[in-house]
């Protein structure tokens, strides 16, 4: 397990007041796979709280991924939705906590705000 | 142009010749189609090696057509021996029932063959034409035939089934039949599209979203939600027709979202079939007074998938919402960027205005408190990420100059915004209708604090925040020269000076200083802009006018609906009956159906209106356009929990009753009457 995972896991309960606040509750389970082992991690979110362990269901939701691409996720250097769409992570249960953890998932480095750009373009920075 | 023939059931579609015949087509999407990919391009019918041809086609179910054929030219086969009967249906598989009919008193014996083939493209590779970049491949089996595609991960598949014995091959299945004298023989084929999720199965298996469909299900499930409508009984025939044309196209526009199990609106046959955040919203508002149910899944959608991080591809932003979803390969793999896809300014207002409307006629206080959050984050993004230029109001621009739109606006054609002369502006642009919408959001975000968040000091910032918007908006917008508001204002804060169906928008969103209103209006049904038909995109002394240009000079029926709400809101409600008045009398010339969009011509020089020509039908929002229309000429507002009935109808129109319309108010009934000398010609 890379260090960025463990450590995005290990963010989760602190950063869940600002970013869980939709009424929603319920237990994601998330499967990590490198090579042929597989680890689990149990994310149970409710408004305003992330509570994580390593362990298996039950659960609400499953969502699976290759460990290298939930790396890049973690990292803001992949998107989750496009990432189901190319079928390279699955997910199957309560969409609705997938939509709300996807929000954990940081913006891509580098990336500038696009107010400074549009006001330099234009000359009102 | 060969006529072409469509089913739908959702944003599973099949479009095809006349003889229900598809040949593959690299620049339109014929074909069968389900979640922006194509399961078949080839789907060829002949018998005993000839091709053949409808003597007939019933197509009045959306999801069901039946074609009566028979071989040969239409030269010779007037006294054909033998006919045949392809009748298929859609609603999750595609079915088709092939009967071959002997008219000789001989026993008869045929080869009948069907041709299959799948390019698996994208609707996107459709558009923009490109090598595929996965295999795909064919697999023939007992009665069977599998058509596979697979890229990495990617893996979409066309199962292809016989009822009755074939001869298959990579290419198709060939029946060997016998035919009694005056008999018939048939076959039914059908066509599972299967998109693989996870552990390989069908994702629509395991995410809870409904299996196939019969086409008795999908008639009583189209028919229930019809029934719940309000029922219309008027003189005017045209609008009795294009009010049932339009339920019946909801209902089958609606589809099951692969991310949430919800019903949502696809925007249009063909290119839109899924789910877009202006179209969604617009519809909603159209159909709010008739079928409130289909609102709350779009929003609930719309909510789940806001906007929180910054992405330069998606052009997507904390607090946005969406732009376009779509589920297919170049999707997935980033190729372009509707995963989603964040590019319109105007959607994020639109999702707050829509919330409050919803609970204005429907009293659904529960769903403004469960949205609280995504609501407050989209107004937030109107001052802050909205803002690009700091100057108080919405601007756009994309961070992704390849595959990133450059217009974020309903007019999202590269051409749509230009000044009088015909140049076209730099970017940031700030067009006017968003700036209406911003105001109405904030005016309604106030509304909502205050009755349903407990948050009146935020009502109050909201208040003050649009009134100084209005001012704003009031002073650096309007022309005083030209007596109109500017279409929209360039990075230099200068006027895009062009007089456009833009400014209707601004009546609706309530915007436009009292005095002014008169001049707004008189311009909208001037010569520049009115046709005859309806209010055209672009005045014709402009430099970019096109009467068959998509956004610079069509008239879009859906914008002429939200110009006659806005008219009837200002008070001109004589004039919001004129444009009312065309669009129902444009809609006998479609069947009942509005298109997206017809041509700009003036109503004395063509007598019809001239449909655009790759103008997408059903559209959701002129689906929805005859429901708003209606809305306008009973005068329907809600009050507290009051509906406020105020009809004015347009001369000729006779007698307009709508009955048993929902709302908080449980249902009631509305009823107007035309009063004028002209009436008594209407039941000739």
């Amino acid at each position: 397990m890379s260090q960025a995972t463990e450590e995005f896991f290990a963010s989760l309960p602190a950063r869940a007041p600002t970013i869980l606040r939709a009424p929603v509750t319920g237990t994601l389970q998330i499967d990590l796979t490198t090579d042929n082992r597989t680890d689990h991690w149990l994310v149970r979110l409710s408004p305003g709280r992330a509570v994580v362990d390593r362990a298996r269901g039950p659960a609400d939701a499953v969502w699976s991924s290759s460990a290298d691409l939930f790396e890049r996720l973690a990292t803001g250097t992949a998107q989750s939705i496009s990432a189901v769409l190319r079928n390279e992570s699955t997910f199957s249960g309560n969409v609705m906590l997938f939509l709300v953890f996807r929000q954990f998932f940081p913006t891509p480095p580098g990336v500038r705000d696009p107010r400074e750009t549009a006001r330099e373009q234009t000359g009102r920075a | 142009m060969q006529q072409r023939v469509s089913i739908l059931d959702g944003n599973t579609f099949l479009v095809c010749d006349s003889s229900g015949d598809v040949e593959p087509s690299f620049d339109f999407p014929t074909g069968m189609f389900s979640f922006d990919t194509r399961f078949l391009s080839t789907w060829l019918l002949t018998l005993d090696g000839e091709r053949l041809h409808a003597l007939s086609v019933d197509d009045a179910h959306s999801y069901q057509t039946r074609f009566f054929l028979v071989p040969g030219e239409p030269t010779h086969y007037l006294d054909a021996k033998v006919s045949i009967i392809r009748s298929r249906s859609i609603g999750g598989v595609f079915t088709e029932e092939l009967s071959v009919l002997n008219h000789s008193g001989r026993e008869a014996r045929f080869q009948l063959r069907l041709e299959m083939g799948s390019d698996f493209a994208d609707l996107f590779e459709i558009k923009h034409q490109r090598p595929k970049k996965g295999r795909t491949s064919a697999e023939a089996g007992e009665n069977k035939l599998r058509l596979t595609y697979r890229r990495e991960a990617f893996h979409r598949e066309a199962l292809i089934v016989s009822s009755t014995d074939a001869h298959v091959d990579e290419r198709g299945m060939t029946w060997s039949i016998t035919v009694e004298p005056h008999s018939g023989w048939s076959t039914c084929v059908t066509v599972t599209p299967i998109i693989h999720g996870a552990r390989g199965e069908d994702v629509r298996a395991i995410t809870a979203l409904g299996a196939a469909r019969g086409p008795a299900v999908i008639r009583d499930e189209q028919e229930a939600l019809v029934g719940r409508a309000p029922q219309l009984g008027c003189d005017c025939e045209p609008l009795a027709g294009a009010y049932r044309q339009s339920l019946h196209d909801l209902a089958a526009l609606r589809y099951e979202s692969i991310t949430l199990g919800v019903r949502l609106l696809a925007a249009g046959l063909p290119w839109f079939m899924t789910l877009f955040g202006r179209d969604s919203m617009l519809t909603s508002l159209q159909v709010l007074p008739f079928l409130p149910e289909l609102v709350p899944p779009t929003i609930l959608m719309l909510a789940g998938l806001q906007g929180y991080r910054l992405d330069d591809f998606r052009d997507e932003e904390p607090g946005k919402i969406l732009h376009e979803l779509r589920y297919g390969e170049t999707a997935g793999f980033e190729e372009q960027p509707h995963s989603p896809y964040y590019g319109a300014a105007d959607s994020t207002p639109l999702f707050v205005i829509l919330l409050d409307e919803y609970e204005r006629w429907t009293g659904d206080a529960t769903l403004v408190k469960q949205l609280e959050t995504p609501v407050r984050a989209a107004l937030h993004w109107i001052d802050t990420y909205g803002d690009l230029l700091g100057t108080g109001y919405v601007w756009y621009r994309s961070r992704n100059p390849e595959t990133g739109l450059e217009n974020q606006c309903w007019k999202d054609s590269w051409d749509a915004i230009s000044y009088a002369d015909g140049r076209l502006p730099g970017f940031p642009r700030a067009t006017c209708e968003i700036q209406g919408y911003a105001y109405d959001a904030k005016r309604r975000g106030a509304r909502m604090a205050r009755l349903f968040w407990n948050d009146p000091e935020y009502a109050d910032r909201l208040e003050r925040e649009a009134k100084a918007l209005k001012e704003r908006f009031n002073r650096d917008f309007w022309i005083p020269e030209k007596n109109h508001y500017a279409l929209a204002l360039d990075p230099d804060g200068r006027h895009v000076d062009s007089l456009t169906s833009n400014i209707g928008h601004l009546l609706w969103s309530g915007i436009v200083d009292e005095p002014r209103a008169a001049m707004v209006a008189e311009h909208l049904l001037g010569p520049r802009l009115f046709s005859g038909w309806g209010v055209r995109t672009l005045a014709t002394d402009e430099g970019r006018y096109n009467p068959i240009g998509y956004h610079v000079g069509t008239v879009w029926p859906f914008d002429n609906a939200f110009i006659a709400w806005g008219l009837s809101r200002y008070g001109f409600r004589e004039e919001a009956g004129r444009i009312c008045e065309a669009m129902i009398n444009a809609s006998r010339y479609f069947d009942g159906r509005l298109p997206e969009a017809f041509a700009g011509f003036d109503r004395t020089l063509t007598d019809y209106p001239v449909q655009y020509p790759t103008a997408c039908s059903p559209q959701a929002w002129s689906a929805g356009t005859p429901l708003l229309l209606l809305r306008v000429i009973l005068g329907l507002e809600p009050q507290g929990e009051h509906l406020i009935i105020d009809p004015l109808v347009p001369e000729g129109m006779g007698r307009v009753e709508l009955l048993d319309i929902p709302g908080r108010w449980g249902r009631v009934d509305a009823l107007g009457r035309s009063r004028t000398p002209h009436d008594h010609d209407h039941r000739d």
